[in-house]
């Protein structure tokens, strides 16, 4: 790995620490306040592509595994890992490989604007909602012993505000495309 | 901004290497799920509690630091009382709380430079196999917590400007923005630690 993508990586884990410091925003339509964090894994993914944004993902856990209160709210520490919801947080670093996945192959500097906006939100929505959901979900039944159906069910809540999430990523991350453009991998 | 959640002392846990807290950890995990016993639960509970509240925390940031994570745990709890037995419930519950307490004791009591040196080991096997170098993983680390405040600065600096402006305070039109002018940076920053040989490449 050259010195400038390990930059990357660093510089990447310290914005979504940043994001993590933004106060959440509520809106009258969903039901649970939006933490800019949690777009973070949509982010990297599309800015970073898969392996930069995953080990910028990875460096972000290590800060959290050894105690640094790097999570919305201030939280951190290994009692968040071993908590219910520990597995959403483990689940960011596969989320982001598949964001980027996705969104290397499908889209060029070439196409058309829209095209570029199609690809980036299918890559959030797959990577960021589907993947992460995958893993968070069995991970809360398998501790909890609360039925997966019912999990499933309360997660439904999430979905309006994550599919904002995804637009807003979408939108952010054609900008960073269009003026900084990082996603071509050379990692 | 960025303080550790380490607090200094000479409890129990503070003297033990974080090697056998780890190592301490993961064998209570696997045990208590393994273990479907009510009593033995409550028993780790009592034991982690105890632990917990020996490393020296103020019971006002004891139960801040566990009370979200517990906040989750209640509610699934309340949830499961409708498809599990009062004891089955009281078994998950209290075995997540024990973990949960178990946890936070153990980064109550362990500092940063301690779990890096812990890190470092763990990362032989793949710096043997030429994946990564362990040095790489604390430089990275370093530059965080080196540019986290920066980036804040930048972040209140974007805002201000939108205040300035009259304009509305979005996420959208603030991420945009941050990102690149955080990036951009990455050249510079790459630069510096090339000229000074910090990679020894």
């Amino acid at each position: 790995m050259n010195t400038r993508d390990l930059v990357l990586i660093a510089l990447f884990a310290a914005i979504v620490v940043v994001l993590g410091l933004i106060p959440p925003i509520t809106l009258g339509f969903i039901p649970v306040p939006i933490t800019a964090q949690s777009m973070g894994v949509m982010l990297a993914g599309c800015i970073l592509g898969a392996k930069r944004g995953a080990l910028a993902f990875l460096l972000f856990l290590l800060l959290v595994a050894i105690g640094l209160p790097v999570l919305s709210g201030g939280r951190g520490g290994l009692a968040v890992l071993a908590g219910p919801s520990g597995g959403f947080i483990i689940g960011w670093v596969v989320a982001t490989f598949v964001t980027g996945l996705i969104a290397e192959r499908t889209v060029r500097e070439s196409q058309a604007e829209m095209r570029q906006f199609i690809g980036f939100f299918l890559a959030s929505v797959l990577g960021g909602i589907v993947v992460l959901y995958a893993i968070g979900m069995p991970w809360v039944s398998a501790v909890t012993g609360t039925p997966l159906l019912t999990v499933a069910t309360g997660s439904l809540a999430f979905i309006p505000g994550d599919l904002l999430k995804a637009a807003i990523a979408t939108l952010a991350a054609r900008a960073v495309y269009a003026g900084y453009p990082l996603l071509p991998a050379r990692a | 901004m960025l303080t550790s959640l380490h607090i200094e002392g000479n409890s129990l846990l503070h003297r033990l290497s974080v090697r056998a807290k780890l190592i301490a950890l993961v064998a209570s995990s696997i045990g208590l799920f393994l273990s479907g016993s009510l009593a033995v639960q409550a028993i780790a509970f009592v034991i982690a509690a105890a632990l917990y509240l020996s490393v020296g925390l103020s019971p006002k940031e004891a139960l801040k630091r566990v009370g979200f994570v517990f906040l989750t745990i209640f509610f699934l709890a309340a949830v499961n009382l409708f498809y599990l037995s009062v004891a089955e419930v009281a078994t998950l519950t209290l075995r997540l709380m024990a973990l949960v307490t178990f946890a936070a004791a153990v980064t109550a009591t362990t500092t940063i430079s301690a779990f890096m040196d812990e890190i470092t080991i763990l990362l032989l096997p793949l710096e043997r196999l030429g994946w990564l170098k362990a040095a790489d993983v604390s430089l990275a680390l370093g530059l965080v917590l080196r540019f986290v405040p920066d980036i804040f600065a930048r972040y209140q600096a974007i805002r201000e400007a939108h205040r300035a402006r009259g304009l509305p305070v979005r996420p959208l039109t603030i991420i945009g923005p941050l990102i690149i002018l955080t990036l951009k940076d990455a050249d510079t920053i790459a630069a510096a630690i090339d000229t000074r040989g910090f990679r020894r490449q």
